[in-house]
């Protein structure tokens, strides 16, 4: 997709006061955020902060019940098959047809994208190769590990070369020459290309080497938001490392030495 | 720790796994709205509805069977491939069909939930916990059994209670071994067949010729399950054959015959009830009868004792090693979203039986009645009649697609609404595939009857007439339940977790499918005029199905 086919707005994605509840819970509360052209923004948080909850709202598996998204000046919710052309995700868990192999499961993905059979089936290679994927290829997805189904999520979603990558904690189980591998790869994907990539995880280390802005997810609220510094400088930490910071700015710091005392004596 | 913690634990895997069956979390489905704490027992309550509905089934058969006893005096009046057949035999050739339905369905229902079962996971979560061997085995085995509880239950107690009803107490007592035997083997065949499915089919590489081998392999596992319908359609050529090896007096053939499974089971509640002599039996024949009806309820037992103790083994062991092998090439050959919904649908029916079957069960019925017409006699009346009856039968199996093919959505749902795919494009796809299915039922059979009654005009334009309501009926019932899909997030998933749906929903598409049927056969006049009529009928139904289903909210996903 050349980048004026992007859409109205240049902004690869905006969140504005975005709310979510599964029936009388809460999971996210007006959160408002812009995924910025060729920027990777993290979206920070403990577990069950919301941040995949605000993903599946962006990706059209959850409706918002307040607020709205915008991929490329798209409504995600009134245009939303256009939405999902200009988007490519890799989910939480493994969501896929777990009786296909993963050429098959491609070859799906590839057709519903209505991409043409040498563009799919070279991309597909380089990535299969880059991802030592192509001795599990014709395998059925069932009987793969956690890793090699990630891969094949990940081939999927970079398939048809999104200007906006929703990724939901990708790294989780990749082995480490696959995780670099996509550190490097989203880095090069998003540099001055117009594009944009919305990473949730809740590993700071990651973060902190990938994102150029993050956003921390609190009990569904966005606690604070910006460069490393700029979270530094607002939690008055120094040059404290992202963990750090992240425990100041939710106050999950309170308490932390009594409760590994008291882990001593369980 | 003894039977009840070993049944309290089971009750506690079985609502794991009504879970996984119901809300395919695993899948990545999202919990429907509501109060997460309703969720078990609201899983737990589809699966015992659904139970209720096999059951339910099973129990109609019996009532059938019951029903056919009881009428007996009057049909062995009839004979059946010109022989006239004696009270006993009609009695074991009723009973050996119950019989054989019973494992049949049994079996096949056990092919739908096994994967399920050996997916969820449910049996090596408990491996780590300090539970002694023996505990957990017998946890995996009562798991196993409760799958089937209820449909086991109605075979165990109906059918002796509905055959007592029609030939008296000592019959309804002479059956029970059968019924033991039924189920022991059925639950025994599921495990196994389960298992090797999962291994070979499920498991099978991708690419090559592998596609072809694993339908060759799913065929050759659907026959015996095709039995319980065959069986409806042999039945009178199996009463000849018992009635001619019986009338001619002791012999090897009626010695070899009393000792197939499940026809010793069904002569005993014969011989009870017409006396020994009935069954034209000698010293020999007797011995034989008795050491087949003792073998094969050892066997049954032992069948029992043995899932007992292999469940736990074959439920923790991962069913798919893999192994992987390089590949030398490979590309990808992308279709248009429709035609890759269809060939998604056919590539995973390949790899799940209960999918496959569904695939499988027309186009085989389409051979077994094509070739039925094609032995019957040239010219005959009632070849025509049955050839038209078997495109019908096609016609009205189609409409039970629809939920089938849209069940196969459930195992990727979240991912595949993710993707810009629109329900339009799903719903062609899947209509498409129902009605190429339909087709090659309907040329088979009529391929194989122009043989002997050569009129193609008339069987061509009665197919291609009745392909408009066949698209009609899964357009509508797709249609329902896309709109379902949407409101309540919850498509239905197998015969154990959703099975009111697909009967709910293939009401409407029965009668769809069947109104132009019933027009073909209320006009009066020449074939061509009922054709044209019946035409004209089904074409209405697709011009108001077709906007109902492809033109709600276009462009959504669903």
């Amino acid at each position: 997709m050349a980048r004026a086919d992007y859409g109205p707005d240049p902004t690869p994605l905006a969140a504005v006061e975005l709310s979510v509840s599964y029936g009388e819970r809460p999971a996210v509360d007006r959160l408002s955020f812009t995924v910025r052209p060729g920027e990777i923004y993290g979206l920070l948080g403990s577990n069950g902060a919301g941040k995949s909850s605000t993903i599946k709202s962006v990706v059209g598996l959850v409706r918002p019940s307040h607020g709205r998204v915008s991929v490329f000046g798209l409504d995600a919710v009134a245009d939303s098959l256009r939405t999902k052309e200009r988007l490519g995700y890799v989910p939480e868990t493994s969501m896929l047809y777990e009786a296909l192999t993963p050429r098959e499961f491609l070859e799906f993905v590839a057709s519903v994208r209505r991409l043409d059979g040498p563009t799919a089936s070279e991309r597909a290679k380089s990535y299969a190769a880059a991802f030592r994927l192509e001795s599990e290829i014709e395998e059925p997805i069932a009987s793969l590990s956690n890793g090699t189904r990630q891969k094949v999520l990940i081939i999927a979603a970079l398939l048809h070369q999104p200007p906006l990558l929703v990724l939901d904690e990708p790294l989780n189980s990749l082995d480490p020459r696959s995780v670099r591998i996509m550190k490097e790869l989203l880095a090069r994907y998003v540099a001055g290309s117009g594009r944009g990539v919305l990473f949730s995880t809740h590993t700071m280390e990651v973060a902190e080497q990938l994102c150029h802005r993050v956003g921390i997810l609190d009990r569904g609220v966005l606690r604070a938001e910006g460069t490393l510094e700029a979270l530094r400088l607002r939690a008055a930490a120094g040059d404290a490392s992202l963990e750090e910071v992240f425990l100041r700015l939710t106050r999950e710091d309170e308490g932390l030495d009594s409760a590994v005392r008291a882990l001593e004596g369980a | 720790m003894g039977w009840r913690e070993a049944w309290r634990i089971s009750g506690v895997a079985l609502t794991e796994l009504s879970l996984q069956a119901i809300y395919a979390f695993r899948q990545g489905n999202l919990p429907p709205a509501g109060p997460p704490r309703l969720l078990a027992a609201r899983a737990r309550r589809r699966v015992i509805q659904s139970k209720v509905l096999v059951a339910g089934v099973l129990g109609l058969v019996a009532a059938g069977a019951s029903l056919l006893l009881g009428i007996s005096a009057r049909i062995v009046a009839t004979p059946f491939f010109g022989v006239l057949v004696s009270p006993a035999v009609f009695e074991t050739g009723v009973l050996t069909g119950l019989l054989a339905i019973e494992v049949a369905f049994l079996w096949w229902t056990g092919l739908q939930v096994i994967p399920t079962l050996l997916a969820s996971g449910v049996l090596p979560v408990l491996e780590p916990l300090p539970i002694d061997d023996r505990t957990l085995a017998r946890v995996a085995g009562l798991l196993y059994l409760r799958l089937f509880d209820l449909p086991a239950a109605m075979v165990l107690v109906a059918t002796p209670l509905f055959v007592a009803a029609t030939l008296g107490a000592p019959a309804g007592v002479a059956i029970v071994p059968g019924v033991i035997a039924a189920v022991g083997f059925a639950l025994a065949l599921a495990l196994v067949t389960g298992r090797f499915f999962v291994r070979r089919v499920q498991g099978s590489r991708g690419g090559g010729g592998r596609t072809f081998v694993r339908w060759t392999y799913l065929v050759l596992w659907v026959l015996p399950a095709f039995a319980m319908f065959g069986f409806v359609v042999a039945a009178p050529g199996f009463l000849a054959l018992v009635a001619r090896t019986v009338g001619t007096g002791p012999s090897l053939s009626g010695d070899l015959l009393v000792s197939a499974f499940p026809i010793p089971f069904a002569v005993l509640p014969a011989i009870v009830t017409d006396g020994p002599r009935a069954f034209g039996l000698d010293t020999v024949g007797a011995g034989v009868l008795s050491a087949a009806v003792a073998g094969y309820l050892a066997l049954a037992v032992w069948s029992i004792v043995w899932l007992m103790a292999s469940v736990r083994r074959l439920g923790v062991a991962p069913a798919m090693a893999p192994a992987p092998a390089p590949v030398a090439r490979f590309a990808l050959a992308p279709r248009g979203p429709a035609r890759a919904v269809l060939t998604k649908d056919l590539r995973v029916a390949s790899r799940m039986p209960g999918y496959a079957f569904l695939v499988i069960f027309p186009i085989l019925e389409a051979v077994a009645i094509g070739l039925f017409t094609f032995l019957t006699g040239p010219g005959s009346t009632a070849t025509f009649g049955l050839a038209l009856a078997a495109v019908s039968t096609a016609a009205l199996l189609a409409t039970f697609f629809g939920p089938a093919f849209f069940a196969i959505e459930v195992i990727a749902y979240s991912y595949g609404r993710t993707l810009p795919l629109s329900d339009r494009s799903v719903l062609l796809g899947k209509v498409a595939l129902v009605a190429a299915i339909y087709l090659v039922a309907s040329g088979i059979v009529l391929g194989l009857t122009l043989v002997r009654v050569f009129a193609p005009g008339v069987f061509l334009a009665f197919a291609l007439a009745e392909l408009p309501a066949v698209l009609a009926a899964s357009l509508l019932e797709l249609g329902i339940l896309f709109r379902r899909a949407r409101t309540k997030g919850l498509p239905i998933v197998n015969l154990y977790s959703g099975g009111w749906y697909a009967v709910l929903v293939a009401v409407p598409g029965l009668v769809t499918a069947g109104l132009p049927l019933v027009a073909f056969r209320l006009v009066a006049g020449s074939p061509e005029t009922a054709v044209f009529v019946m035409g004209l009928v089904a074409l209405g139904e697709l011009a108001l199905a077709a906007p109902f289903a492809l033109g709600v909210r276009p462009g959504r996903t669903a």
